[in-house]
Order: structure tokens, then C-alpha cells, then sequence
């Protein structure tokens, strides 16, 4: 089944109202979203958001309870080797067997991969010094995550799916590996679903966003366009929310001495937004990092009656221009 | 896939080459002296004339000097070795795959968990099945003499010979697999696998195995208890090497035995017992393994 977008080309992923069930527990629920073909999106969520179960579904470690999952069109099927085969992981923690060389993890990746690609798996070594007879052992952190990032991409899977893969790093071993996936995102034309905690490195790095909360997907899209969207308001603490404009996402007391106002992040078209006429009103632009942590704090999935199920957030065609 | 299996396995294949030279060294050790002092008290002779019955002497003093090393001893280790054998190698399988996270890295290749399993339990069963024919080929030739004078048919001998040893071997492997799969844990699923193993062995080994096939009923001019006993190795109510006697029953009028020559129908039931409970706990695991995903 081949599934296109609004303008007729065919997002790299696509689930919809996908769901897990562990036993009465949902794991995921009616997660509904689209990474576009060459975004490095981020998958943003709390902890027991149900990450890791909308990746293994991804993947093709886990069939979904309910829904679906397409890869570049193609529905996927767990414990299948077509779907394995067309996503590349790097999984938390970089596992690597520790007895391995480096080499000797390639030649599993060589046995195990029909469109193995040994020759970039060579030279990326090459290129960041690490000895192909070095033991897994003996590597730093920064380099296992490197050779678990260069098995993936030998991989030679249009998409490549990153679990947590800098938390473990530090701060320059990040840098340097988030550098890494851009590079070959622009040069193999490769699409990336990270998820992460480090808001900070999303933020220089990916262009797509997606923030998952209590199982549901709570907002999604180019990042640039979801910063626009929203904004930032300081309004008389006596406000009552219905006068506010737009749906309001996150409301907190006043940072001032005063105490008496609040600060309320709002999902507002910016034209439509006007505080002036209103005293005590201030709006202003909201941080990607501001953005984020409303939503992460966010214990429902968020309804309003123009958008009707924003697990379903659909950029129109405008928004289709990615950032890079 | 085959490649990553030996890779995987490489260390513990060498190990068990290294417990199988110790084995030949010791059975080449004892085999040797075994053979000469067989030779030197004329056994073969007497054996052949008489099945030993005309040399009691010579029969004692062969038992004295090499029964205890190659029966008591022997035998005490040898029950637990080829369990210990299989869940040391069965256990990690999957369990260390779990343990250390690696599965996340093996199951998301372009092969399915189910192939990725299937094909490491067939090389992995391979290499046992090597080991314990081998294992039991050193053994086998290194008891010759003394199966000579014993039969294969009791305890310590039948356990060791035939085809039981590597099936013992096999049904280990097996519990430890699935254990792993279900404990997740290499160390835990090693104890769950072994006490289950060793407790089947013993049932069969005691309970089961005189009843494979139904008894021979021996002759009936055998009063009182010392029917079992005899001279040398051949009981006296059957006049023959290796004949397994198995008692009296209250009310029989004979005692009940085992032919010696139910060696190989007896090895072929109980190996089959065990390799049945081997591919049950095999195919468990992979059933298993490929409805994780489900």
C-alpha cells in the first residue's frame, strides 16, 4: 500500500493511530505522525512516554495492538526481514558485542545485511580513526556510539532510527556525532527519527519535531513553523483563561516580585494575536526549550475545536519546506 | 549467520575441546594400565572360556584395582558433567543477549529473531552432538575391558556409552535455551535448567528405565535374595555377563531381569525421551521468541 502526502510525495513515516497494549496497559495510543523524506526529526518525551514502544514498532521489533506503520509508503510488518531491512537503529546504550573487534562487528553486519556497504563502514572508521582490529571493549563511549552509528548506516535503510544515541556522551563527543548524522543525512539523502533528552542538541540539529507525552503524540512539524505558532504571553494573573487567545498549552504563576501575572504559552496564529488595547498584556516569542517542556508537562491529549485531533497535525503544504 | 554463530560460540567450542582433551588424556591414562593388567591376568582367557566364573581371583583383583577410579569417582562427576555441559552453553544464548542489551542490536538486522535463533540452535546442537559422540567414543574405548567383564546393560556404564550421553547433553542444552528466554538472566536460568534436567535423569535412569521393555522372568530354581549376586559379574539366576537383575517380586515365582542384550533397544528409548524433551523446549523457545513481536 502506497500512501502519499498532501503534494504527492511519500513521507519516509507515516503510523496512524497506532497503539501497543502490554497486557490492560497501553504502552502507545492512537500516535498518529509524519516525518517527511530527508528530515532529521526529533522524538521528544518524558520517561514511560512510550518511546521505545513507538520505535520497536518502528523498527519491526513489535507488530502494533492497533493501527499501522509505513515506511516510504510501504506498510510494515514485524519479524519480517522486508521491514528490518528498511530501517536502520542505533539502540540506547550502543550495544556492541564487548568480545568483538571492530571488524568483527562489521562482518556480522556484512552476514546479517543483504545491502551491506562495507566500503562505508571502512572508510567512516578510516575517517574517525578508530582501528578496525580495536576490541569493542577498548573503544570510548564516543566510539562505540560511532561504530554502532556506522552499522546502521552500512545498513544502506532509508531510515535510520536513533534511540537516546548522545545521552551516554559527552559534551564534545555529542557535538561531533550529531555532526555526523547531518552530514550523512545531507549526503545519502537519509532520513533520522531521534529521540532524545537533550533538548539543547535537538534543538541545533533537527528540523522536524515531535513531542510524545503520556502515550499520545501531543504536537508534531517542522520545527521552525511549530516556534511560529506559538507565543509567549504575560497577562494579568486575574486573566481567566477563555480570554486568552488561541488554545493555551502551559500557564505558571509570575517570575516577577510582584506576583501578579502570569506567563501562558499559547498555540496562536501570530497575525491574528494582538495584545495591544490590553494593559498589563506582553507577548512574545517562545524558546524551542520553552516549547518543549509545556508539552512534556502536558498529562492529556490536547483537543480544541479547529484542530481536532492534533496527534493528527498535518503541515499544509506551506509548511512542507523544511529548514535546513 | 553462520559465521556470527561460531564467532559467538568460538570460546566456548574451544572450552569444550579443552574438557574433551582432558577427558582423552585421562582415558588414555587409565585405558592404557586398564589394558595391560587385563591382558597380564590372563582375563581374556578366562573370559572367554568360562565368562570369568573359572577366575575369581583374577576378576577381584581387576575390580579392586580400577573399579573405584573408573566407577565411583567416575560416575559422581560424570552424572552432573554433561548437564553442566549444556546449560553453561544454553543459558548465555539468549539470556546474554537480554542481559547485556545486545538483542536490540541482533534482532534489528535484515534476518527475523525466529531465523536468527533457528539457525544459532542448529550449529550450536551441531557442536553438541560432536562433543558427546566424541565423549562418549573416548569413554566407550577406554571402559572396553572392563565392559568386558560388566556388560554395558548397568548404572554406571549404559549412562556413559551408546547414544544417552549426548542426548543428555542436548536435553540440557535445551532447558537452559528456554530458561534464558524466560528468566532473561544467564546465571538464574542455568540453576532452573540443571535442577529440572538432573531430577528427569534420575527419574528415568531409576524409575523408567527397567520398565523400557517388559522384564524377562528368569528361572525359578532361585530361592531366597542371592540371585543377584553371583560370581564375578554373571548373576546366578541368569548365567549371564551383563544381565540386569531387577528383583523378585513378592508374588512371582521368578526373579525379573534385563537381557544384556537390550543395550541398544534401551539406549535408543531413553536417548529418544531426552531428544523429544529437547526439541519441545527448543521449539518452545523459538515459538516464543518470534511472538515477542506480536
Amino acid at each position: 500500500m502506497t500512501q502519499h502526502d498532501a503534494d504527492g510525495s511519500v513521507p519516509a513515516l507515516r503510523t496512524s493511530r497506532l497503539g501497543r497494549r502490554y497486557g490492560r496497559v497501553w504502552g502507545l495510543r492512537d500516535c498518529t505522525l509524519e516525518v517527511p523524506a530527508g528530515a532529521v526529526a526529533a522524538l521528544v518525551g518524558p520517561n514511560g512516554a512510550g518511546k521505545t514502544t513507538l520505535l520497536e514498532m518502528i523498527i519491526g521489533l513489535l507488530e502494533p495492538t492497533e493501527g499501522q506503520v509505513s515506511v516510504f509508503g510501504e506498510t510494515s510488518r514485524a519479524e519480517t526481514a522486508r521491514t528490518l531491512a528498511r530501517v536502520g537503529y542505533v539502540a540506547q546504550d550502543h550495544p556492541l558485542y564487548r568480545d568483538f573487534t571492530v571488524a568483527d562487528m562489521f562482518h556480522l553486519g556484512r552476514a546479517m545485511n543483504p545491502s551491506w556497504d562495507q566500503k562505508l563502514a571502512a572508510e567512516r572508521m578510516d575517517a574517525l580513526g578508530i582501528p578496525l582490529k580495536r576490541k569493542v571493549r577498548k573503544l570510548s563511549g564516543g566510539q562505540r556510539a560511532q561504530v554502532s552509528l556506522t552499522m546502521a548506516l552500512a545498513k544502506r535503510a532509508p531510515l535510520v532510527v536513533l534511540d537516546e544515541p548522545v545521552s551516554s556522551l559527552d559534551p564534545v563527543a555529542r557535538l561531533e556525532f550529531m555532526r555526523d548524522v547531518m552530514a550523512s543525512a545531507a549526503d545519502a539523502g537519509l532520513t533520522f527519527l531521534i529521540s532524545s533528552h537533550v533538548v539543547s542538541e535537538l534543538e541545533r540539529f533537527c528540523d522536524w519535531l515531535i513531542i510524545l507525552a503520556s502515550g499520545h503524540v501531543q504536537l508534531a512539524g517542522p520545527a521552525g513553523d511549530l516556534l511560529a505558532a506559538h507565543r509567549l504571553l504575560t497577562v494579568p494573573r486575574a486573566t481567566p483563561d477563555a480570554e486568552l487567545p488561541g488554545t493555551v498549552i502551559h500557564r505558571t504563576g509570575s517570575d516577577s516580585p510582584s506576583g501578579q501575572h502570569s506567563t501562558v504559552l499559547v498555540r496562536a496564529d501570530p497575525v491574528q494575536l494582538t495584545v495591544q488595547g490590553r494593559p498589563g498584556w506582553q507577548a512574545g516569542p517562545v524558546s524551542y526549550e520553552q516549547l518543549v517542556m509545556a508539552y512534556l508537562q502536558l498529562r492529556t491529549p490536547l483537543r480544541t475545536q479547529d484542530d481536532p485531533a492534533p496527534a493528527a497535525e498535518r503541515p499544509g503544504p506551506s509548511t512542507k519546506a523544511v529548514t535546513r | 549467520m553462520i559465521w556470527v554463530s561460531w564467532r559467538q560460540h568460538r570460546s566456548q567450542a574451544i572450552a569444550c575441546l579443552g574438557v574433551l582433551a582432558g577427558l582423552a588424556i585421562y582415558a588414555i591414562a587409565v585405558g592404557s594400565s586398564m589394558r595391560t593388567a587385563f591382558g597380564k591376568d590372563a582375563l581374556t582367557g578366562c573370559l572367554a572360556r568360562s565368562q570369568g566364573v573359572g577366575c575369581p581371583g583374577a576378576v577381584t583383583a581387576f575390580m579392586n584395582e580400577f573399579g573405584s577410579e573408573v566407577n565411583i569417582a567416575f560416575w559422581s562427576v560424570a552424572l552432573i558433567v554433561p548437564g553442566l555441559i549444556g546449560v553453561l552453553v544454553g543459558a548465555p544464548l539468549i539470556a546474554r543477549e537480554l542481559e547485556y542489551g545486545t538483542w536490540r542490536l541482533a534482532w534489528s538486522q535484515t534476518v527475523t529473531r525466529a531465523r536468527w535463533l533457528t539457525v544459532k540452535l542448529a550449529l550450536v546442537t551441531g557442536g553438541l552432538v560432536v562433543l558427546g559422540a566424541a565423549m562418549t567414543a573416548v569413554i566407550t574405548w577406554y571402559r572396553a575391558p572392563m565392559d568386558r567383564l560388566t556388560g554395558h546393560l548397568l548404572h554406571n556404564i549404559y549412562d556413559f556409552e551408546g547414544l544417552v550421553l549426548t542426548a543428555y547433553i542436548l536435553c540440557a542444552f535445551g532447558f537452559a535455551v528456554l530458561a534464558g528466554l524466560l528468566l532473561r538472566r544467564s546465571i538464574p536460568a542455568m540453576v532452573a535448567a540443571f535442577i529440572p534436567w538432573l531430577a528427569i535423569r534420575l527419574v528415568v535412569e531409576f524409575l523408567l528405565r527397567p520398565h523400557f521393555l517388559a522384564p524377562v522372568t528368569g528361572p525359578q530354581n532361585c530361592p531366597g535374595n542371592e540371585c543377584g549376586d553371583g560370581i564375578g559379574f554373571v548373576p546366578q539366576a541368569t548365567g549371564h555377563i551383563g544381565d540386569w537383575i531387577l528383583g523378585q517380586p513378592a508374588n512371582s515365582t521368578g526373579y525379573l531381569y534385563q537381557p544384556a542384550d537390550r543395550f541398544w533397544p534401551f539406549q535408543f528409548i531413553e536417548a529418544g525421551i531426552f531428544v523429544a524433551l529437547t526439541a519441545a523446549a527448543l521449539g518452545t523457545a523459538i515459538w516464543l521468541l518470534h511472538r515477542r513481536a506480536a
